[in-house]
């Protein structure tokens, strides 16, 4: 029977930074009938805790500091067209590389071990496997339509022009608006009923 | 190849394929896709950039890919070479003139490395004009039987009448099929 497979029961902790690995007891086998039972093989616990600090990069802030300067820095040359400036595909391929380099970076801080190449192969290997929403959120950043949804999303915003809700049930005196205005607000102006 | 390429690839759902459309300024390259899309093609100018359409087609998601054919935007087609599964390229069957043109920019992308494995459909476009050259005319022009590495297929249509366009592309999609999907 195998003893020497402890690390199986340790790596499956998502970020922790675990240290020293505790003595086990191997006198009894529970360990190994709960890994016979999930099914789970090193390599498989190995590939789930790469997957989970994924899943925790995408959604930590620092992520989305670099994803808000990099729409910061290019939402200005995106235009609301149906029809795409080639500049959009240099900008997305930066955009890719920016991503990719950063959650190697970091799984890479995480898992000092961590080797893209192996991972990539890995992933390739459990092709048929590959299901949830981090795997969709990943692919999302190499679609080019949602990466150009997303910037007009974010011009739309820094413009002012997305429908803002929050003050659609605010009641406004109407007494204010005609000391203001000098007109009521109820007044229907001949300018709006002229035709072309 | 990053993380994400190689994840895109991997996932590239069943049935999705992606097609590129080139071809000569005026060719009529975003009326097709316009056409296809059932869009109103009255008010079409000429492409600067590109235009993306994910259309339906018998159970497989096109996704097509329309780069303007300029002289001086050619060079950013290799921008989209990338996992193209079939190359459409569409020529003006009116425009006499250009023909050799037409015929050296095609030959150009047939030995680019990255469209190796593509299929070839050529639209003999705008067969409603008159002095239009016919298929196989175009076919010669362009020395077409000389292209032993791509599968390939000339269809003459026309873009504005809608003509024939079902007829090529049921031939990409049916060509692109026996190719990919039976291989799993």
């Amino acid at each position: 029977m195998e003893t020497n497979n402890s690390n199986n029961m340790h790596s499956n902790g998502h970020g922790s930074n675990e240290g020293e690995i505790e003595e086990m007891d191997f006198s009894h086998s529970d360990f190994i009938e709960e890994d016979l039972a999930t099914g789970l093989s090193s390599k498989d616990v190995k590939f789930d805790t790469i997957i989970g600090h994924i899943e925790d990069i995408v959604m930590e802030e620092p992520f989305q500091t670099i994803q808000n300067g990099f729409l910061e820095k290019y939402y200005k040359e995106f235009e609301d067209t149906e029809e795409n400036k080639f500049c959009y595909t240099d900008i997305h391929k930066e955009y890719i590389s920016l991503i990719e380099s950063y959650l190697e970076t970091e799984l890479k801080k995480r898992l000092p071990e961590f080797c893209m190449l192996e991972f990539s192969q890995q992933l390739q290997s459990r092709k048929k496997e590959l299901e949830g929403e981090i795997f969709e959120i990943l692919l999302t950043f190499s679609d080019f339509m949602a990466f150009k949804e997303m910037l007009l999303d974010y011009k739309a915003e820094k413009e002012g022009n997305a429908i803002d809700l929050s003050g659609g049930l605010t009641v406004t005196p109407v007494q204010d608006k005609l000391n203001l205005d000098g007109a009521s607000p109820f007044c229907i102006t001949g300018k709006s009923l002229q035709g072309p | 190849m990053g993380l994400l390429t190689i994840l895109k690839k991997m996932k590239q759902k069943e049935k999705e394929v992606r097609i590129l459309m080139l071809g000569l300024d005026n060719a009529g390259k975003t009326t097709i896709l316009k056409k296809f899309n059932g869009e109103d093609i009255d008010t079409i100018s000429p492409t600067l950039g590109f235009n993306i359409k994910t259309l339906e087609h018998r159970g497989f998601k096109l996704n097509i890919w329309d780069v303007g054919g300029q002289k001086s935007l050619r060079s950013y087609w290799r921008n989209y070479f990338e996992s193209t599964d079939a190359l459409i390229w569409v020529v003006d069957s009116a425009d006499r003139m250009r023909l050799g043109d037409c015929k050296k920019e095609l030959h150009t992308l047939l030995v680019e490395e990255r469209l190796a494995g593509a299929t070839l459909l050529v639209f003999a476009n705008k067969q409603d004009l008159p002095g239009s050259l016919s298929a196989p005319e175009i076919r010669e022009a362009l020395d077409l039987n000389s292209i032993k590495t791509h599968h390939w297929l000339i269809q003459d249509c026309s873009a504005v009448t809608g003509e024939n366009l079902l007829n090529g592309m049921d031939w990409v999609v049916n060509d692109i099929a026996s190719r990919i999907f039976t291989m799993d």
